[in-house]
């Protein structure tokens, strides 16, 4: 019985602490400290239980206390060592992390990481055409200098500043993987670490493409805007623009002679870009969240369709306004003022708010939300940088309202939603119904050169089967073929598309969009182009959208 | 010839042999990763040479006197020691960095490890009675409490406590032998009153403590809160307390003395949390270092940082960065231990610990009952409490207190009194030494 007993506390304390390591862990405040003391209490209590010894009478009782007290000095060691093993193992990366901040500058940190930086080579990254994006070069001294020689992939790559501000976007996202951390065999990598061989950083191989990441930046120009560029099977990103965007050069501080002249350099141009209105830290294709318009008209038809509400040429009336409640939706974009009668396609072509309000209404708001989801509305874009999440409208009641779901249903009202999500959803229609989980990293390699990995194309989610997907990319065609969007014809391919004006309130100049896919004889890339305040579709993202496609097919041409 | 063969102590001999290869592999990895190089000579790693020479000759001379006490103890001492060394050499540079002061601390350390043994000889050979001791306990006593005091008007400030003693020539500080001082009045006065104090008497309608038991507990609780109060150090005091209620439970088996004195050491610390900075400092620091992270809080976090690095395998000796550690050499030389030893290496340091202890512990029992088990048990429970409480309060389990890790901490009167404590323990173990 005695033993039962003993063993069962020794099981009970060893439950205890375990589970005790794993819910605290990372938890620093107040609460949980005493929590985990208070555990550990219990279980060196539990385990003294388990081992104090049982001595007989006969035994002079100055020995036996002598045996109680070693007991106990025993019992605290073994606490010593639990706790040794939480710091040293269990909660080590989580306090290597912990950092204290002072009005946004990071004032206690581990100061290993900024050794690391100035100790280790870090990786270099590559378009998918060898072209340099950042590199790192050692100055005569020893110290490293990191550049980013091409300003149109630069802000891409995101800044890295591990003494002052962190970094950014692909620095952040793959930054264990530049140090040369993680991503390689780990057995290497373990033998690296303790036979202290010099370490060089991973390199990492974009998807994107130079030439046509380049035109995307000179297309958007002074314009705040972005522009993305996927392929349209793999869900490879072949060119992600984003404008207004920074210098990651002049942002760029790590150890060395010339630290105090990078500093100063760095503070006032940090200053420079938090102060400005246009935000040109942000990320614009993941991070930019705006309404979009018309475009959002492929997610309403996909509903109709894929629902059995209705057909292609479902034909529709449009007399030039709708009364929904007490709000009248105006007509602006009918081909011919005489004409009533329009089939879905053609309203899809030219942009019928009046046809897709009754679609909306149609649909209904259940279904709605559920196809909005479907396309990705809501999640969490799985992506190697981080992505805004898209949504569908602000407050859940709203769509409840018959005009709301009419506004919505033609890509007004609430809804906000980043151009990658918007591409996504042209990837869907272009792929069969599923869309590609989109990425930027090609392959992974080391200094040799040698491949450590690939990223190997998967699908995200489904949102529409092949049958409506079908029809939607003849939808599309003909918006490009015979609707507003003609302007996107490239002779000899494939290309569908839709543009979008969207209204941002007030009297400032609608956000001007257009998605849609291109290929051979089957849809091969997908494009999403967002022009802030740029005024109407087809006048602004249009032509951006047209060319990038140009440019992105012309690569297969010469390959 | 046989009987030198026969009083050969060949299980310390060979126990000494992986110390001595540790020393000197450890100092050699020291120097070859400070330098970056492959290139070495003899003189480069004088100071474990020595070392082992100086534990060697140890061992070869308690041989020779034909000392039959117990063999394993010292190859442990001399293990942790070693160790002690390695890290102080091997933070030699930073600690030069940070204060040119410091500049000769591995080589004292050499030197007060060699005086150490000295002393450890001195026990042995002037102590062959035991019974000495006790006949002069309370002129012991009274040295400590002038000691104690003498510090407290002499003293200088170190870090805010008052411990320390200027000579000029050293910093001496005296609380470190006041506690063996403290062990050996106790072990005298609890032989002599044990029965006494193990009895109690009818107050009213109460069964209460002794006198003999209340008298002494009392001037304990009040010496060790004046501890904390005049001298402004918890650890000391913590210390002090616990080696009282350790021996007071062995002497008299009553676990509820010892719930009462610690109940009674809690009320009065946690008074003085209330009206005294310096320890609500500490106390805040243990709760959340990230409250003042750039000041207060700064010391701890860098070595939870520290500690953290170490992971499993550790960076290596000499690849750590003991460097952001303020004041290393002292309260956190474990942290930076921690770092190039990694987890394998802190819960092996732990294990040389353990078997200090139950060592210890061990010569306690074997030891004759009275006046020697007592000083046994006494001497080990201040290598157990000291390595405990410092320990535990680096790893944030309690309030930091700034006492040294036996054997391994810079600091020459810890040293030199943990191996006083190392030689009377060998000497109660010659069970030939009848008192």
């Amino acid at each position: 019985m005695s033993g039962f007993f003993r063993a069962s506390a020794f099981f009970a304390a060893t439950i205890l602490l375990t589970f005790g390591m794993i819910v605290t862990k990372g938890h620093s405040s107040r609460t949980w400290f005493f929590l985990w003391l208070a555990m550990l209490f219990v279980a060196s209590v539990l385990i003294t239980v388990a081992v104090w010894p049982r001595l007989p009478r006969t035994i002079p009782a100055t020995q036996r206390t002598i045996a109680h007290g070693a007991t106990l000095f025993m019992v605290g060691f073994l606490v010593l060592g639990v706790q040794l093993a939480r710091v040293q193992v269990a909660d080590s990366a989580i306090i290597s992390e912990r950092t204290h901040s002072d009005a946004g500058n990071v004032d206690v940190q581990d100061p290993r990481h900024r050794l690391m930086a100035s100790e280790v080579q870090r990786g270099s990254i590559f378009t998918s055409d060898g072209k340099v994006v950042a590199q790192t070069d050692k100055n005569p001294d020893g110290s490293f200098i990191r550049s980013y020689p091409d300003p149109a992939t630069a802000y891409l790559a995101g800044y890295y500043s591990p003494l002052l501000y962190g970094s950014s976007n692909l620095e952040a996202a793959y930054d264990s993987e530049l140090m040369g951390e993680s991503g390689g065999n780990p057995i290497t990598q373990w033998l690296d670490g303790i036979l202290h061989r010099d370490r060089r950083g991973y390199d990492l191989t974009l998807s994107v493409n130079q030439d046509v990441q380049d035109q995307a930046n000179q297309l958007l120009g002074n314009q705040r805007g972005a522009a993305i560029v996927m392929n349209a099977k793999t869900g490879a990103i072949v060119a992600m623009a984003s404008t207004p965007n920074f210098d990651p050069n002049k942002l760029y501080v790590n150890e060395g002679p010339q630290i105090n002249a990078e500093t100063d350099t760095a503070k006032a141009y940090w200053e420079q870009l938090t102060s400005q209105q246009d935000s040109p830290l942000l990320l614009r294709p993941t991070q930019g969240l705006y309404i979009p318009g018309s475009i959002f008209k492929t997610v309403t038809a996909s509903a109709a369709l894929q629902s059995g509400v209705a057909q292609p040429d479902t034909v529709y009336r449009d007399e030039g306004a709708l009364t929904v409640g007490s709000r009248v939706i105006p007509e602006e974009n009918r081909p011919d003022n005489n004409r009533i009668d329009y089939t879905l396609t053609d309203a899809y072509g030219w942009s019928l708010n009046v046809v897709f309000a009754q679609i909306g209404l149609q649909i209904g708001p259940q279904r709605m939300q559920e196809f909005a989801q479907k396309f990705g509305f809501g999640s969490d874009i799985p992506f190697e940088l981080p992505v805004a999440i898209s949504e569908l409208d602000a407050d859940p009641s709203f769509l409840s309202d018959q005009a709301s779901l009419a506004v919505t249903a033609f890509g007004q009202g609430q809804i906000q939603a980043t151009p990658l999500q918007m591409a996504l959803i042209a990837d869907a229609v272009a792929n069969g119904g599923t869309m590609m989980e989109p990425y930027l990293v090609q392959k992974i390699s080391d200094e040799k050169g040698t491949t450590l990995s690939t990223n190997s194309p998967s699908s995200w989610q489904r949102a529409i089967d092949e049958k409506t997907a079908s029809q939607m990319q003849q939808i599309m065609i003909n918006s490009v073929q015979n609707g507003y969007a003609s302007g996107a014809q490239i002779p000899g391919y494939v290309v569908g598309g839709k543009t979008g004006t969207a209204e941002v309130g007030g009297d400032k100049q609608p956000n001007s969009w257009f998605i849609g896919f291109a290929g051979k004889t089957d849809p091969e890339y997908v494009v999403a182009v967002v022009v802030e305040n740029g005024g109407e579709g087809t006048k602004v993202a249009l032509p951006i959208a047209h060319q990038l496609l140009q440019t992105a097919l012309q690569l297969d041409e010469t390959k | 010839m046989s009987a030198i063969v026969r009083r050969f102590r060949f299980t310390e001999f060979q126990l000494l042999v992986a110390p001595s290869l540790m020393t000197v592999v450890g100092l050699l990895t020291i120097f070859l990763a400070r330098t970056g190089s492959s290139r070495w000579t003899w003189s480069d790693i004088w100071v474990s040479l020595g070392y082992v020479a100086l534990i060697f000759l140890m061992t070869i001379f308690l041989s020779a006197t034909g000392f039959k006490g117990d063999q394993v103890l010292f190859p442990i001492v001399a293990t942790i020691a070693g160790l002690g060394l390695l890290e102080i050499e091997r933070l030699n540079p930073v600690l030069k960095a940070e204060n040119p002061n410091l500049a000769h601390v591995a080589r004292n350390q050499v030197a007060y490890i060699a005086v150490g043994l000295f002393l450890l000889l001195l026990m042995m050979v002037f102590v062959k009675r035991l019974d000495w001791l006790r006949r002069y306990k309370y002129s012991l006593g009274f040295l400590g409490l002038a000691m104690m005091a003498a510090t407290v008007v002499f003293g200088t400030d170190i870090n805010g406590a008052r411990l320390w003693i200027d000579l000029k020539v050293a910093t001496v500080q005296p609380s470190e032998l006041v506690k063996v001082i403290l062990v050996v009045f106790l072990a005298a006065y609890l032989d002599d009153y044990g029965d006494l104090v193990a009895g109690s008497y009818r107050f009213l309608r109460w069964n209460l403590p002794p006198i003999p038991y209340l008298l002494p507990m009392f001037l304990m609780w009040a010496a060790a809160l004046g501890v904390v109060v005049l001298q402004n150090d918890l650890g000391t005091a913590l210390l002090f307390f616990g080696i009282f209620l350790v021996m007071i439970y062995v002497a008299t088996a009553r676990l509820w003395y010892v719930v009462v004195g610690l109940s009674a050491f809690a009320i009065g610390v946690y008074v003085a949390y209330q009206m005294f900075d310096r320890i609500a400092v500490r106390v805040q620091n243990w709760i959340n270092p990230w409250a003042d992270p750039l000041d207060k809080g700064f010391q701890q976090i860098q070595a939870e940082y520290t500690m953290a690095a170490g992971h499993i395998f550790g960076t290596g000796l000499g690849y750590g960065h003991p460097q952001y550690i303020p004041a290393v050499e002292t309260d956190y030389i474990f942290a930076a231990l921690a770092e190039e030893l990694g987890l394998l290496g802190t819960i092996a340091i732990l294990a040389l610990y353990v078997l200090l202890v139950a060592r210890g512990s061990l010569i306690a029992l074997r030891a004759d009952r009275g006046f020697p088990q007592l000083l046994a048990v006494g001497l080990t429970t201040i290598l157990a409490l000291q390595t405990l409480i410092i320990l535990a309060g680096v790893l944030r389990l309690i309030p930091l207190t700034g006492i040294t890790l036996p054997f391994i901490s810079a600091g020459g009167s810890s040293l030199l009194t943990n191996f006083i404590i190392v030689g009377l323990l060998l000497r109660i173990s010659d069970g030939s030494v009848k008192t």
